[in-house]
């Protein structure tokens, strides 16, 4: 089962905190098809967000295709997202270039930033998407 | 939409939700049972509870004792004093009279102040206090409409007011019975204290003391203020019922002749004076005997013939006690629907609860 | 169509000791289902109007219903807690909860009022008056949500509690609203504690509305706007058509921003627009009280709050 962390202070509104967060899950596969999501009720009470921001946050879900809601039942796990990244040889390149990258100094700011530039560089869709 | 969405939306399956989501949709699903206030009332206010228990229960102790051991004394102690007569020596139990004469007084006293303590009780703790701290607003919103708040406010220490007042008056008048006759300096029937703590007028005289002060605690909302207006219209009270006391009954007039000292006529007086031949009736020159030639000399130049006198004979105790019983109760009954109009102004509250549909 | 939980129409109270108006011209509409936040600095009407709404105090003109009717009628689903928690200080709090569970028959949740007591570490037989803030805060919230109210008005219902505390009963709150479509009206002076549990927003200022509505839709219908500083104009903001208002603006140096409130048409040349933070707009609306107030999903709307 997923746990939502809501950062206050990081300028993301918090519905697309709660719609990364679990697509987050589905990349790393912590949430597999099948799994249900937490029940709104129980992540406003663990977050004290408003209900209404977590459906909002669910529907996105629904809408990308992601989730899908069954009634009476609860919100379910449709597909995994893209690849399962969480063992793939993906990660595991991304892991070496972050150890080397800290052998030649770079501190996490600086390879967060790397990071967020590549990233920049070749998502553009993504960038507008946050807005 | 909004309340909507949230019924059939992802959160609804979970085991808590599902039966607590209907309820909402249907407070009208049991009937509309009556809040139960009497017990938290009485549970609030226990120590005043148990005061006023200790000080009805003591004070009729007191009476009892004083109506009979000390009545008793003190008539025989005036049995030997009469039987005396003329005698240089006399040899009579004059503490026991002298006992009786402070302890008459004391719980003459005392009945009379149970008004002025129910007045000052009632405006600071039954109301003012509530409303200075705002727990009567939590009374208000935990379905207890502001009417039924104050209805049992004013219920329930109404019938244990009755209850104590009551009987504190019922044996203060048993004690003034059984001295009457017996005991030379007894008071008389309409000796103003022993009038107004005799019979039913100082069950009234607390019934009202107990609204004054409800009305008082919620015009000021503050205890401190509310005690002492209720108590100063309490005395507000007392002093204009005893002005008015003697025109509430129809007087006996008597005409008697100038040679008495003063009019004739014992109970209690309206008006008093001289009447002159053509019938004119004119103020007491308080002179008295026209045995006395100056006295004389006054009357004859009043041209006046005779006293007069309106009165109330003992005959009128009781005519007297029960309309001065109905003229303050029905003046607790106006400041009663004063502070059910004041709380209504207040609170805006123009109809009683109903559940809503 | 949405159900309407409160909604005040050219409100207005008069205290007749203290003779100034605490409320004035107030107009709004809190739809059913929303939690809504109830802002503004200190003496500005928030308990007020709470009061009103709870039907505990009768308004000196204008009129307010509450879920449909005369606040008076509505009083069975109301939750009140009031700002310093009243509560009968020689009960103890397993009293205290008897007592609601009495005052209320056959709504009375003993759940409910359980569980958020026993979240703190309290003692049943502890009377009221030796508890501290915190602790008193549970017990009132306690006796305010087992009656299952339909709608909740909370006065500053957060300032006592640490923010663990503050965290769990706000949760507490949220799952209330998500299982019972519960309306909640919560009164705060700090504006970042409720930005993510309150869905619709009510600004008071001077007893006036500044601002009312849904917050995501007063969040869009403002811009900052970001430009050069004009010259010899003592800052009258940037050059804007007539449907903007300038809310608020700021010159540093060369550079001045606005807070504007427009239909979203492109910033002249030179201005660069953003979008701005709740705190923003409602710092903004209560800086600046010659500015006409915004109430979104009302029918007495901003006009008649600009003549006034």
């Amino acid at each position: 089962m997923i746990e939502y962390r809501i950062d206050r202070r990081s300028g993301i509104a918090t519905y697309l905190q709660i719609v990364q967060q679990t697509k987050q899950a589905l990349r790393l596969g912590l949430l597999e098809p099948g799994d249900r999501l937490p029940p709104a009720r129980e992540v406003v009470e663990a977050t004290a967000v408003n209900p209404n921001t977590v459906l909002k946050a669910y529907r996105e879900l629904e809408r990308e295709g992601l989730v899908e809601a069954r009634r009476g039942l609860g919100t379910f796990v449709r597909k995994a997202l893209g690849t399962t990244v969480g063992d793939s040889p993906l990660r595991a390149e991304l892991v070496a270039w972050v150890e080397r990258a800290r052998r030649e100094g770079l501190e996490r700011d600086d390879v967060a930033a790397l990071f967020a530039a590549a990233l920049d560089e070749h998502f553009q869709d993504r960038k507008e998407e946050q807005r | 939409m909004t309340a909507r969405t949230l019924h059939s939306a992802p959160s609804a399956p979970s085991a808590a939700s599902a039966p607590s989501a209907a309820s909402p949709a249907s407070p009208d699903a049991r009937p509309s049972a009556r809040p139960r206030q009497i017990r938290w009332l009485l549970r609030l206010h226990r120590p005043a509870l148990y005061a006023w228990a200790a000080l009805v229960l003591v004070l009729a102790a007191g009476l009892l004792w004083l109506g009979g051991p000390l009545t008793d004394a003190a008539a025989q102690g005036w049995r030997q004093f009469s039987a005396c007569g003329m005698a240089e020596a006399c040899a009579y139990d004059q503490p026991a009279i002298l006992r009786y004469r402070d302890f008459y007084l004391y719980a003459t006293i005392a009945v009379l102040a149970v008004p002025f303590l129910v007045a000052a009780w009632a405006g600071t703790m039954l109301t003012g206090r509530e409303l200075e701290t705002g727990t009567a607003g939590l009374a208000w919103t935990q379905s207890v409409t502001p009417a039924r708040w104050l209805a049992a406010r004013l219920l329930v220490p109404a019938a244990l007011v009755t209850a104590g007042t009551g009987l504190l008056a019922g044996l203060h008048h048993y004690v003034w019975s059984a001295g009457r006759g017996r005991i030379d300096t007894a008071k008389s029937w309409y000796d103003s204290s022993t009038f107004f703590a005799n019979g039913p007028v100082p069950v009234a005289l607390a019934l009202t003391g107990l609204a004054v002060g409800a009305l008082a605690g919620l015009l000021w909302r503050r205890s401190l203020p509310a005690l002492i207006t209720s108590v100063a219209a309490t005395g507000g009270v007392f002093v204009a019922l005893h002005w008015a006391l003697p025109y509430l009954w129809p007087t006996v007039h008597r005409v008697s002749s100038l040679k008495l000292d003063t009019p004739a006529g014992v109970g209690l007086s309206a008006h008093s004076g001289v009447v002159t031949s053509s019938g004119e009736q004119l103020p007491q020159p308080w002179c008295g005997s026209s045995v006395s030639p100056q006295c004389r000399a006054v009357y004859e130049k009043l041209d006046a013939v005779g006293y007069f006198r309106d009165y109330h004979p003992f005959s009128h105790h009781w005519p007297l006690q029960l309309t001065a019983t109905a003229v303050v109760l029905a003046l607790g009954a106006l400041l009663t629907l004063a502070a059910f109009r004041v709380l209504r102004a207040r609170t805006g509250a123009v109809r009683g609860m109903k559940t809503a549909a | 169509m949405t159900t309407t939980a409160i909604e005040a129409s050219a409100l207005g109270k008069r205290f007749a000791r203290r003779g100034n108006w605490a409320l004035r011209d107030c107009s709004f509409r809190l739809p059913a289902g929303r939690v809504c936040a109830l802002v503004g600095v200190n003496g500005a009407g928030k308990s007020t109007l709470l009061a009103l709404a709870a039907g505990l105090i009768a308004p000196t003109e204008g009129g307010i219903t509450v879920l449909g009717g005369h606040p008076a009628d509505a009083r069975p689903d109301l939750g009140y807690v009031a700002q310093d928690k009243p509560m009968y200080p020689q009960l103890t709090v397993a009293e205290t909860l008897r007592m609601g569970a009495d005052l209320n028959p056959g709504r009375w949740d003993r759940d409910t009022a359980e569980r958020i007591v026993s979240g703190g570490a309290l003692d049943r037989d502890a009377r009221i008056r030796s508890l501290s803030g915190g602790q008193r805060t549970r017990v009132a919230l306690a006796l305010a949500l087992a009656k299952r109210p339909r709608l909740l008005l909370l006065d500053e219902p957060m300032a006592d509690l640490d923010p663990l505390a503050r965290r769990e009963l706000m949760g507490l709150l949220m799952a209330t609203v998500a299982e019972q479509g519960t309306t909640i009206l919560m009164s705060s002076h700090v504006i970042a504690e409720l930005e993510d549990s309150c869905d619709h927003l009510l600004v008071i200022g001077d007893g006036r509305v500044r601002l009312a509505g849904d917050m995501e839709e007063l969040l869009a219908a403002h811009r900052l706007l970001d430009g050069p500083a004009q010259d010899g104009t003592s800052g009258a903001g940037p050059e804007l058509g007539q449907d903007t208002v300038v809310v608020s603006h700021t010159t540093t140096g060369r550079q001045c921003t606005a807070l504007v409130r427009d239909a979203g048409a492109a910033p002249p040349d030179g201005w660069r627009a953003a979008e701005p933070s709740l705190e923003e707009v409602i710092v903004a609306y209560l800086r600046n009280p010659e500015v006409p107030g915004l109430a979104l999903d009302t029918v007495f709307a901003a006009p008649k709050e600009a003549t006034a």
